[in-house]
């Protein structure tokens, strides 16, 4: 058996992962090169073994479990997830008010000046057309809070489980 | 096969349902346990949840360097192995996939923890709260001064780990610390076996000639 072939199992025969064949203690004890070059990485194996990691701490499950209820409460991973967000819900009522105020502002020729302007949005923001954009889009945001309370009974159930199932 | 020898180091630990419905217990592989997530059952999730918690915590914290990021990071594969279980074939085995998630989102965090970070110092002035001092506490015969190297001998071999080329890195931290079989370090790594061979050699060979003042 050659060098290069014992140097290439050394990492698996120095961590004790492979035991030595007859033909591998045969190279070593006539081989003084690999012998000693073993017996260092042998060493060096031991030294590494000083690096212990922690124990995953008594929050691990807690957490996990929290975050797998958010993933499994989660309708649906497209589109309708952004609305489940109510900062970008609002947002996008405000943008979709602003331009539904602009267009019926100015094709109504009740145009006058900037500050009237958001007066006229902010009304047309309040109380939308039922089946306009506006207006569906209130309409989920209101589903959002619906979606919020189905996250609360997930966490029921859940915790219910958890207490009847330790 | 799946099961490896990741069993080791892993306790007995009741896992609920799935134990009961195990009847006997070691009769499923991991994959075996994957597809009964696959088919929604949430008990044989537990199950791999408490069977991996721990050695996926200790890959994490060892590429990520900090105990709050190597959880977060263990908890986000196993989120990931949740969200892919429709997706998931028994073909490949199971540790090879975790394995390959968790590499995933180790060298993702460590790139983006860099650029915040462009260098980690292992400081000794500092107490190491994950490892050095528990260490100290748990054996009471030692004095101060012991304490110090011991704690300068574990920032070397830490630093010496972490400074590694990052292949070199994960398969050394997957061959010494999780001891995964070289076979699977190259699925993982998806390199040759004889190539993962060499390239551990390497990682070692470079470790015993710059913590050799230490050995
Ligand atoms: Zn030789």
């Amino acid at each position: 058996m050659r060098c290069d072939k014992i140097r290439e199992m050394m990492p698996d025969l120095a961590s004790g992962l492979m035991g030595a064949s007859p033909e591998i203690g045969g190279h070593l004890a006539a081989c003084g090169a690999c012998a000693g070059k073993l017996e260092e990485f042998r060493r060096t194996m031991e030294l590494l073994e000083e690096w212990q990691a922690p124990e995953p701490s008594p929050y691990f499950d807690v957490r996990l479990q929290a975050r797998l209820r958010e993933e499994i409460a989660k309708p649906q991973a497209g589109w309708l997830a952004w609305f489940r967000r109510p900062v970008l819900a609002a947002a996008l009522t405000v943008l979709m008010a602003v331009g539904v105020g602009l267009f019926f502002t100015r094709s109504g020729g009740i145009y006058k000046s900037g500050d009237d302007e958001i007066a006229v949005v902010e009304s047309q923001a309040q109380s939308a057309e039922p089946g306009t954009a506006v207006s569906d889009l209130q309409a989920l945001e209101k589903n959002h809070d619906l979606y919020s309370d189905f996250d609360l009974l997930d966490d029921l159930e859940v915790q219910h489980d958890v207490v009847a199932n330790p | 096969m799946d099961r490896g020898v990741l069993m080791a180091s892993l306790g007995p630990r009741p896992a609920g349902g799935m134990q009961s419905a195990m009847a006997g217990g070691e009769s499923y592989t991991d994959a075996e346990v994957m597809l009964r997530v696959k088919a929604g059952d949430q008990s044989a999730f537990d199950f791999l949840v408490q069977k991996y918690r721990r050695p996926l915590v200790s890959f994490m914290y060892r590429m990520a360097r900090n105990t709050a990021a190597a959880e977060d990071l263990a908890q986000e594969v196993f989120l990931r192995v949740y969200r892919s279980r429709q997706t998931y074939e028994a073909s490949a085995k199971f540790t090879t996939w975790l394995y390959r998630i968790a590499t995933n989102l180790a060298v993702n965090h460590a790139r983006d923890t860099r650029k915040e970070r462009p260098e980690v110092m292992v400081s000794l002035d500092e107490p190491d709260e994950e490892t050095g001092t528990t260490m100290d506490v748990a054996d009471h015969t030692i004095t101060a001064e012991e304490g110090l190297v011991r704690r300068e001998r574990l920032a070397a071999i830490r630093g010496k780990v972490e400074a590694l080329p990052e292949r070199q890195k994960l398969a050394v931290i997957m061959h010494k610390y999780q001891q995964m079989e070289y076979k699977q370090i190259a699925e993982v790594l998806k390199l040759s076996e004889s190539a993962t061979k060499s390239l551990l050699f390497r990682a070692y060979e470079t470790l015993r000639e710059q913590l050799k003042e230490f050995v």
